[in-house]
């Protein structure tokens, strides 16, 4: 069912991107490239225009100029359900669950993996209940993947914050993306749900071998998961390398001069 | 050439009455988020004011007293009832249903009362004509053009000059932002309905005007045609529905005037035509004629 | 896997209790209440609809009453003559279908307005529809309208015309009908719950809650907000049937707004979203005024029908109190229903405890702690 991630991802190519809003530039030449199965976080301070870029990337917002691929599919002029049927994940900063249990938000993972329509679904027929029942047993294995198992059949509203947080997580794994978009997994999470969600992006990465792009103040989980960080601020990218080169860069630390580096304070 | 000058004029005063309930429609819009499907039984509980109150108080004192009344109910409706669902976007749109509610109450009442009668209003202008070159213009027109283009530029004037108008903008641009910069939301919302309210008890009068026959209870449903005004003026600014407004006006009142070249439309698509037009508008342009977020927003 | 064998079997039992039960009325019940019990089930054929477009899809609809107008006046004109004369029985499918058509050519506004905007533009439908019926004579009767053609399935008639005695009880039109809309709204519960239950379900239910987490997640928003339109007109068109065989005649002044406006009623007061919820709402709003004027000398402060002007009657009785209904359901229980557009972000700021005092359930207006997050612009 998930034969597209038994390969290795595509590279994902950003490529001077722009945006503009009302006359406020919010990304200003952008460049980056996610190396296929790598972890590559974006960082900077608020506003930098990271969620701009992640809006980018997954088509929510057309940029100005510049140009996104995966592979050798141009992404900027794609509707936001076309990319995602590209195999391209995210979540959302604030947590975007949907009403019902965590089987309904996960299956509306499998939305671009599963055909069922209409006419199928309304009549009940044999090859959309056949199809409903398979993708429903690997959206579980997610679920326990990701340490939700147990709340399979919970309502989403009633789970605590952290878990609604993984919700999203698992949400967009049920897409078998190939390349997985993660704003702010941890944020507003305690220190011991940062750690189990550290180490089940750590697992997912090992097991799947999906690239990751993750925009995350929590500077420790960004050193701990990253191969690569590019960093951002008022939307021109200032610094780019390894995690320990990016610590080093004076022009980072100007940047994140008179803000916390580990963003705590927001949280 | 006069039948065209005819229906332009007949057409100019038709919108600039519209304008004056598209004007309240969209205020309430701007300060709460809110599509108030109630407008329509307000502006009737205007007519309704004045129909009963003008032998006792005269025109003038009717027409003040109903105003002043239907302001107060709904700013009341918004107080009481609507401003309890809170300010955030869902909430405007159960808001939004609750109006329907309220209309359905508002209406049913002011229907029994009025039953099938056709009230007069006993407005000063009666059924005199004066005469313009070659046309012959109904009084009730040209009052109705003069005192909503004196009444609106007197809004226009709100909007710019005072600071509820000020916070009226910061409100439809960013709530959150607004409330957070110590505009009272609550006071800003009230007022637009306030103000929505007076409009539309003021429209009433010229709606239920020569050559109209009278108040009637379905008078309510001829300010409906003010909603594909505020659509087609992209709903979140006032110049937009004044624009709205006129082009409604217009074409239902050339529609009516050339009624015979039209046939095959059917007769009475005048009174239809502003929701052709409106349709025609959202096909090619979702958000409206003038409106950058609009029906967009949310 | 036994308990879920016997949480089936109980199911399936309690389906059939109710399926039973449901046979029953016309053994017991005169017509009155037949036809109460009839327009109830066409209702809620109709607002089960709505409820997946308004509830469901968080799409507003204003407009529904054209489309039970395509229903009845198509079924009408499809049987009938002047018309093409067909034979009823495939005059029935082919009137839903045409509804479903109208809802499909109005579908470049119903995918791109959203929310409470389509509201708006759906009252363009009601009235340039209720234009075309009174305009476009030969087929819809003009102002007086057209008289309905019986249903015929299979040499057996929906009507009162020959005879029939089924255990010693005379089957009239009242009780002949009912059978039909009770299959009808079988066939309108097994497929509006199949849709909810199922991928596309899924899929309006997060257009309403979050159009970018939808899209994002593969959902083709303006495809999906079309369809459930179409989908909801479909069912309105089997409702407009339904009622254009119970009433035996169809007229231009009946698919007015008014009737729009209790179709969102209805589903306002049973929930929004579900279509338990729906044929609740419809039961009430339908019998409601029916009952109210079959008991009026027996109820206080409500007049008889016909008797001195301006008293109140049983209409306007029954009318104020769905319209107090919705304003106090919405208000008072906002957890009732689904929410037109809700956002989960919404949730997350009226989260409370299951047992928690109503007054909490309206969203306060103060910055939730939610807000305090870390938060950037977004989109």
């Amino acid at each position: 069912m998930n034969d597209r991630t038994t390969t290795a991802p595509p590279e994902l190519a950003v490529r001077d991107v722009t945006v503009r809003f009302a006359g406020l530039t919010a990304l200003d030449g952008v460049s980056f490239t996610v190396a296929p199965g790598s972890v590559h976080a974006l960082i900077g301070p608020n506003g930098a225009g990271k969620s701009t870029c992640f809006n980018v990337l997954s088509g929510l917002c057309r940029p100005a100029a510049g140009t996104v691929t995966l592979g050798g599919t141009e992404l900027t002029r794609l509707a936001p359900h076309r990319i995602a049927a590209l195999g391209v994940a995210r979540t959302f900063q604030n947590i975007v669950t949907t009403q019902g249990t965590v089987a309904d938000n996960l299956m509306l993972g499998r939305h671009a993996l599963t055909r069922a329509g209409f006419t199928a679904s309304a009549l009940r027929l044999p090859g959309a209940r056949r199809e409903q029942r398979e993708h429903l047993a690997r959206a579980r294995e997610i679920a326990e993947l990701t340490g939700l198992g147990a709340h399979f059949d919970a309502p989403v509203g009633l789970l605590p914050y952290g878990d609604r947080k993984r919700v999203e997580l698992a949400r967009a794994l049920c897409l078998e993306p190939r390349v997985l978009l993660l704003d702010e997994p941890v944020a507003g999470m305690n220190a011991a749900e940062r750690a189990r969600t550290a180490e089940v992006v750590g697992e997912l990465r090992a097991e799947l071998g999906l690239s990751v792009v993750l925009v995350e103040h929590d500077m420790g989980l960004v050193m701990r998961l990253a191969d690569e960080v590019t960093v951002l601020d008022f939307g021109r990218p200032i610094a780019h390398g390894t995690p320990d080169e990016v610590r080093r860069d004076p022009e980072v630390l100007r940047a994140y001069l008179g803000t916390d580096a580990t963003g705590e304070d927001a949280a | 050439m006069t039948d065209l000058l005819d229906s332009l004029l007949g057409g100019l005063a038709l919108g600039a009455v519209y304008a004056l309930v598209a004007l309240g429609f969209v205020v309430i819009f701007k300060a709460s988020g809110v599509l108030n499907f109630a407008h329509g039984s307000l502006l009737l509980f205007g007519g309704y004011l004045v129909a009963v109150l003008h032998d006792d108080l005269g025109f003038a004192g009717a027409l003040a007293l109903a105003v002043l009344a239907t302001a107060a109910l709904a700013g009341a409706l918004d107080r009481f009832l609507l401003q309890r669902g809170g300010q955030d976007a869902h909430s405007a749109h159960v808001q939004t249903i609750v109006t329907i509610g309220i209309d359905i109450v508002l209406l049913t009442e002011l229907a029994r009362r009025i039953g099938g009668d056709l009230l007069t209003l006993g407005d000063p202008w009666g059924d005199a004509v004066t005469e313009l070159g070659p046309l012959t213009v109904a009084d009730s027109r040209l009052a109705a053009i003069a005192v909503s283009a004196v009444v609106i530029a007197g809004v226009f004037a709100l909007f710019r000059f005072t600071s509820w108008g000020l916070s009226l903008r910061a409100a439809a641009e960013d709530m959150e932002a607004a409330a957070l910069m110590g505009v009272r939301l609550g006071r800003v919302r009230a007022g637009a309905w306030c103000l929505a309210g007076a409009l539309a008890a003021l429209a009433a009068v010229f709606l239920a005007a020569f050559p109209a026959p009278g108040l009637e209870r379905t008078t309510g449903q001829i300010a409906l045609n003010a909603f594909p005004a505020a659509i087609l003026g992209g709903l979140a600014s006032p110049t937009g529905a004044l624009a709205g407004s006129l082009v409604i006006g217009l074409t239902e009142a050339l529609v009516v005037g050339y009624q015979s070249e039209l046939h095959v439309l059917g007769e009475g698509f005048g009174d239809v035509a502003p929701y052709a037009v409106m349709l025609l508008v959202l096909l090619v342009r979702p958000n409206g004629l003038f409106g950058a977020k609009g029906a967009a927003r949310v | 896997m036994s308990d879920r064998t016997a949480l089936l079997t109980r199911r399936r039992a309690t389906l059939l209790t109710v399926a039973v039960l449901l046979c029953l009325p016309p053994f017991y019940l005169d017509a009155f209440w037949l036809r109460i019990g009839l327009f109830s089930l066409a209702a809620a054929i109709g607002a089960t609809g709505l409820a997946l477009l308004s509830g469901t899809a968080g799409q507003l609809s204003l407009g529904h009453a054209f489309f039970l107008a395509v229903g009845a006046y198509g079924y009408t004109w499809l049987a009938g003559d002047p018309g093409p004369g067909l034979p009823t029985a495939l005059a029935v499918p082919l009137a839903v279908l045409m509804a479903g058509l109208a809802g499909g050519l109005f579908s470049p506004v119903a995918g791109r307005v959203k929310g409470i905007y389509l509201g708006i533009a759906t009252l363009a439908l009601v009235f340039l529809g209720h234009h075309v019926l009174l305009t476009a004579e030969s087929v819809t009767g003009g102002f007086n309208g057209r008289s309905v053609p019986p249903l015929s399935l299979g040499g057996f008639t929906f009507d009162a015309g020959d005879e029939l005695t089924v255990l010693g009880v005379p089957f009239g039109a009242e009780e002949r009908l009912w059978f039909l809309g009770l299959a009808l709204f079988a066939v309108t519960w097994f497929t509006a719950r199949g849709l909810l239950r199922s991928r596309p379900g899924r899929a309006l239910a997060a257009l309403r809650d979050s159009e970018t987490a939808a899209a994002v997640m593969g959902v083709d928003v303006a495809r999906h907000r079309s369809a459930a339109f179409v989908v909801s007109s479909m069912y309105a068109g089997l409702a407009g049937v339904l009622l254009a065989l119970a009433f035996r005649r169809v007229v231009p002044d009946y698919f007015s707004l008014v009737l729009s406006v209790d179709y969102l009623a209805m589903i306002v007061i049973g929930g929004l979203g579900s279509v338990a919820g729906a044929t609740a709402g419809a039961v009430f709003v339908t019998a409601l005024p029916l009952l109210m004027t079959r008991y009026a000398d027996q109820l206080p402060l409500v007049a008889a029908p016909g008797s001195a002007e301006g008293a109140v009657g049983p209409t306007e009785a029954a009318r104020y109190l769905y319209g107090a209904a919705i304003v106090l359901v919405l208000l008072y229980a906002p957890d009732g229903l689904h929410g037109l557009a809700r956002r989960s972000r919404d949730r997350l700021r009226r989260r409370r405890s299951p047992t928690s005092d109503p007054a909490s359930a309206v969203p306060s207006p103060s910055p939730p702690a939610a807000a305090a997050r870390p938060k950037e612009h977004t989109l």
